[in-house]
């Protein structure tokens, strides 16, 4: 597989369980060489979705292609999984349960010592490679798992909440090897609530709640459509009143200004340096971050969904 | 299979290196051999231990006054000294004073014959041992027949160790000790096979269930089969239950082998090895079975306590022969027989029940061994479907219309 060849193609999916529609007419898609940030709300079907992904569990309706058509126990040496509900067996070492699930990925047992070996010291765990699971610390047992989910160095990864449990240190460790494996063309599915991780490391995202799409794209398009309509400036001078700004707020030695219905940001600048007693420095729209996105579709949402159920 | 026989592995290294297993599978035999080991110290009088001395000294009186005089015999490669005395008092009066280990009085009728005559007495220590046992056996032997050479005395020991055939098929026909072995190796088995497939299906459901709880299963499950998973299982917790099963026949031939030392010859063993390969045809398949059905058990199971319940029925069912035994006696291959023979949860058992008693037509057995396989095959089809909408759900039970809807779904 290629850089930007799809990797998992969802089409019109859906999933119900008895009367609950967990999946509703779901279609995404992930490229090779990407990390994508699958989001939503506890229940949303994020789980669900990922498990009809991986063919743990059937869809009722729909098609989903990996790697390239329907999904074969010989693919599965070709994909990673680091599941939200996991463990590993309690009694067994670390090095030895990595040499089975590696194993267990196609690896002889050869290449599955090489590449535990190699991965335990890359994640700071090769002193404790004899010590039971059992034994170990969250964040360990946290570690070994990504090893065991990674190490078969897969085409298609799809980690639920890697960084759970983990310290700064940690995380800017399995942040890092994410990123490279993004970089050796992995197609990696994301699945987290720490929007700021996804801002860090993801170019594309699907927010999905009861089981429908509703925000999906690259996440600066998203951004930018749910930019606030404002912008931060510093300048010199004193500023009382701006054509076409609602609300001035002094705030760090500049202001932040609020637009008017329909003044667009570049029609403002050009206001502002016409202006002979200001000298404007910085000139920046403001970002909503990808928290208040969540927020506010997911609200919506909900509030929409109340609504229905109201009327 | 490969990935079979990795999930085998793995669970055979973890469940055969567990303290618990350690303290079941060897404590058992230690404690059986340790008995069978006394008992032989106990026997030996102290020989094994070098505690015994050197030359028992032993007495006796002939009060038929025909016996020629001893002085001492030979046993095995020592001597046992014998001193005559003319009375009772004297032999007692030497044995109270520790010049004696014990004495023999031979009574005056004793040549009046076996059903007329008294036998002699010996009195003595609570526990003479083996080497004063057949001291007094050589010592009546040569006082009998002092002329008699020594390879007379000999032969006499065993004077007649017969080997009967049949003129017929020209088969030997086994008597004594190697009766009851060709007896008792079917019963045994079968005994075995019971005892066994109870753990078994306790352990598998254990076995799953702690799977589930452990949540290694939805990682696992992306690199493995439903169905290879539960093969590997299977095949791993069956090796380990086996190896417990061998290492306690082992101790408790062992066991018996050192308590019955001397008593019987190898030779004397003929083992009836076509029940022998029966119960092993039958036995590892049907063995299977229980295994699977025990995970399928498991699989269906909330928690442990669920599962224990569960496969204790499955156990009972394994025991089930156990209730026909009085019906099946009186004809054995009546419908009933046959029957039994040819279900599979209760064919090895029943069938080696019957070849204790007579033969079992071999299409019988080639019958029973194909339902088995085909009973073996559906039922890890049946479990590998169940096992797939079941493994993620920790802690509940698989309700019925789920594994209707599991076996729909496949």
């Amino acid at each position: 597989m290629t850089n930007g060849s799809i990797a998992l193609d969802v089409q019109n999916v859906s999933k119900a369980y008895a009367t609950v529609r967990a999946v509703d007419e779901l279609t995404f898609e992930v490229r090779q060489g990407e990390i994508f940030g699958l989001l939503g709300p506890n229940g949303a079907g994020k789980t669900t979705t990922i498990r009809m992904a991986l063919d743990i569990i059937k869809p009722n309706a729909g098609t989903i292609s990996v790697l390239g058509g329907p999904m074969t126990e010989e693919k599965k040496a070709r994909i990673g999984y680091l599941p939200e509900e996991r463990g590993l067996y309690d009694d067994m070492t670390v090095l030895d349960t990595l040499l089975f699930l590696g194993q267990l990925k196609g690896l002889s047992r050869t290449t599955a010592r090489e590449r535990a070996e190699r991965y335990l010291h890359e994640v700071e765990l090769w002193e404790a490679r004899d010590r039971k699971i059992e034994a170990m610390s969250q964040g360990m047992n946290q570690k070994a798992q990504f090893v065991a989910g990674t190490m078969h160095e897969p085409e298609l990864l799809i980690i639920d909440e890697p960084f759970s449990g983990l310290d700064p240190v940690n995380t800017r460790i399995i942040k890092n090897l994410l990123l490279r494996m993004r970089d050796q063309g992995t197609a990696i599915i994301m699945s987290t609530h720490q929007m700021q991780r996804v801002e860090e490391m993801c170019e594309r995202i699907l927010l999905i709640d009861h089981g429908r799409r509703v925000l999906y794209g690259p996440l600066d398009h998203v951004r930018e459509q749910f930019a606030a309509n404002a912008v931060e400036v510093d300048l010199r001078g004193e500023l009382d009143h701006v054509p076409g700004v609602s609300r001035l707020t002094p705030r760090n030695g500049g202001y932040r200004m609020t637009l008017e219905e329909g003044v667009q940001p570049e029609a403002l600048l050009q206001t502002l340096v016409t202006m002979p007693e200001v000298t404007v420095e910085r000139f920046e729209r403001v970002q909503r971050s990808l928290d208040d996105i969540f927020v506010q579709v997911v609200g919506r949402e909900v509030a929409d969904v109340e609504d229905e159920e109201e009327a | 299979m490969r990935k079979s026989w990795l999930v085998a592995a793995s669970t055979y290294r973890r469940h055969v290196r567990s303290a618990l297993f350690l303290i079941l599978t060897f404590g058992l035999p230690a404690l059986m051999v340790i008995a069978g080991g006394v008992a032989v110290l106990a026997e030996s009088g102290g020989t094994l231990l070098g505690t015994e001395r050197a030359a028992p000294r032993v007495g006796y009186v002939d009060q038929t006054g025909e016996l020629a005089t001893v002085t001492s015999v030979t046993v095995g490669q020592g001597v046992v000294p014998f001193v005559s005395f003319t009375d009772v008092d004297a032999a007692r009066e030497a044995f109270d004073a520790g010049d004696l280990d014990g004495y023999l009085v031979i009574p005056d009728d004793y040549f009046a014959g076996p059903n007329a005559g008294a036998m002699p007495t010996y009195y003595g220590e609570e526990s003479p041992g083996p080497r004063v046992e057949s001291g007094l056996t050589a010592f009546m032997r040569q006082a009998m027949l002092p002329d008699a050479p020594a390879w007379a005395l000999e032969r006499l020991e065993n004077p007649s160790d017969v080997t009967y055939v049949a003129q017929e098929t020209g088969q030997r026909i086994d008597q004594g000790p190697a009766l009851v072995i060709r007896v008792a190796t079917p019963a045994f088995l079968a005994m075995v096979f019971v005892l066994s497939v109870f753990g078994s299906a306790n352990q598998m459901g254990s076995a799953v269930v702690r799977e589930k709880e452990q949540r290694a299963m939805e990682m696992v499950i992306t690199s493995i089969s439903p169905r290879q998973l539960v093969i590997g299982k299977v095949l791993g917790m069956s090796l380990v239950s086996l190896t417990q099963i061998a290492v306690w026949i082992v101790g408790a031939l062992g066991a018996i082998g050192l308590a019955l030392t001397g008593a019987l010859q190898i030779q004397d063993l003929s083992i009836p090895w076509s029940a022998v390969a029966w119960a092993a045809l039958l036995g590892i398949p049907a063995y299977l079975l229980y295994a699977v059905l025990g995970a399928g058990l498991g699989v269906i199971a909330g928690d442990k306590q669920q599962a224990r319940q569960l496969s204790g029925l499955l156990g009972f069912l394994g025991m089930g022969p156990l209730y026909f035994m009085g019906a099946l006696v009186n004809n054995l291959g009546g419908p009933l027989g046959v029957g039994l023979t040819l279900f599979p949860l209760t064919a090895p058992t029943i069938a080696l029940f019957r070849m204790t008693l007579s033969e079992v037509p071999t299409w019988q057995l080639g019958a029973s061994l194909a339902i088995i396989l085909v009973t073996l095959a559906a039922s890890i089809w049946f479990v590998a479907r169940i096992f797939r909408a079941a493994m993620l759900m920790v802690g509940q039970a698989l309700q019925p219309r789920a594994i209707l809807r599991a076996l729909r779904e496949a």
